[in-house]
């Protein structure tokens, strides 16, 4: 909490119930929309991991064996195989970040539709930035 | 406990709905001997729905280990149920070969027969482990994930509830706030 500027008085409109559940939705939706982007990071670097690995993979030989995880274990696998199984997690990451880009987007579609609505009735009284 | 305090709704697990206050007069009628005691009960209830808040973050926490194991676990399994319908034309197909961690950061090499693997052995807790075959073990395995994953909706749902009554609270107490730096004020213009 800060206290405001000399001579600056809260001119407060008054709080509705409705404006303060816009007040509670905004505040849930930043959250999960932090959620949702901490995921997308991990979600990210794993997914540049696999295309790294997808790159490095081609320099071995076909019939060669290398050990893969599964589970907790590393498994002793024909490098063909690990190419099958990278390729289709590789599928997985990518439709579930497209899946989170989308939801960040109507996370925001809403934040900027009740920050525009919050703004109009409280102006200066409110801050909604970071 | 204050009547205002006293919670109208819950959600289905029980946590009252935090107040809203329409007119901050309403509540404080003698400013001079009542403020101070609302205040502190507001601040009361706002450490409590802080309190369940990292209670519940904990359990979420639990959870976000849980599911993955049970994930890991599936995992396995389908790999060995994928080993044993392949169609193999060397004698050595049938056998999973793994380096598997026998203690922390120690490894070891085993060979899995998988020809002659039927079942896997599931902990169950209480130092109890049991023997299952593997579309029974798929299944319990599954059923647990459901569970878990159910456990986990209702702790995201009440932690987004908590969230929202925590936001409550502290726009009810500022505006407490700001209403009796006011009449302050115009108390002493008077």
């Amino acid at each position: 909490m800060e206290l405001l500027p000399e001579g600056q008085r809260n001119t407060a409109a008054e709080v509705l119930w409705e404006d303060q559940q816009k007040i509670n939705k905004f505040s849930t939706l930043i959250n999960k929309k932090d959620e949702q982007l901490e995921i997308l990071e991990k979600l990210k670097t794993e997914k540049e991991y696999l295309d790294d690995l997808a790159l490095e993979i081609e320099l071995l030989d076909e019939d060669e064996k290398i050990q893969y995880k599964i589970g907790e274990v590393f498994v002793f696998l024909k490098v063909e195989k690990a190419v099958e199984k990278i390729e289709a997690e590789n599928e997985k990451l990518s439709s579930q970040i497209d899946e989170i880009y989308e939801t960040i987007s109507t996370y925001d579609e809403s934040l900027a539709d009740l920050k525009k609505q919050l703004y109009a009735k409280f102006g200066n009284n409110i801050n909604l930035e970071r | 406990m204050a009547e205002f305090l006293k919670p109208k709704n819950t959600n289905p697990r029980g946590i009252p709905e935090a107040p809203f206050i329409e007119k901050v007069d309403t509540i404080v009628k003698n400013p001079e001997s009542d403020f101070e005691n609302v205040m502190k009960a507001f601040q009361e209830r706002l450490q409590q729905y802080k309190y369940m808040e990292l209670s519940k973050r904990q359990q979420l926490a639990d959870l976000n280990i849980k599911i993955p194991d049970i994930e890991k676990n599936l995992d396995v399994i389908s790999y060995i149920k994928e080993k044993k319908a392949e169609e193999n034309d060397e004698e050595e197909e049938k056998i999973i070969e793994t380096n598997y961690e026998l203690n922390d950061t120690l490894y070891t090499r085993a060979s899995v027969d998988v020809e002659k693997l039927d079942s896997v052995y599931l902990w169950l807790g209480a130092e109890v482990m049991l023997e299952y075959p593997l579309d029974e073990a798929v299944e319990l395995l599954n059923e647990r994930l459901r569970k878990n994953n159910e456990q986990l909706k209702i702790i995201k749902e009440d932690l987004e509830f908590l969230k929202e009554n925590i936001t409550t609270m502290e726009v009810n107490t500022a505006r407490l706030y700001n209403w009796d730096v006011e009449r302050r004020k115009k108390a002493t213009k008077e």
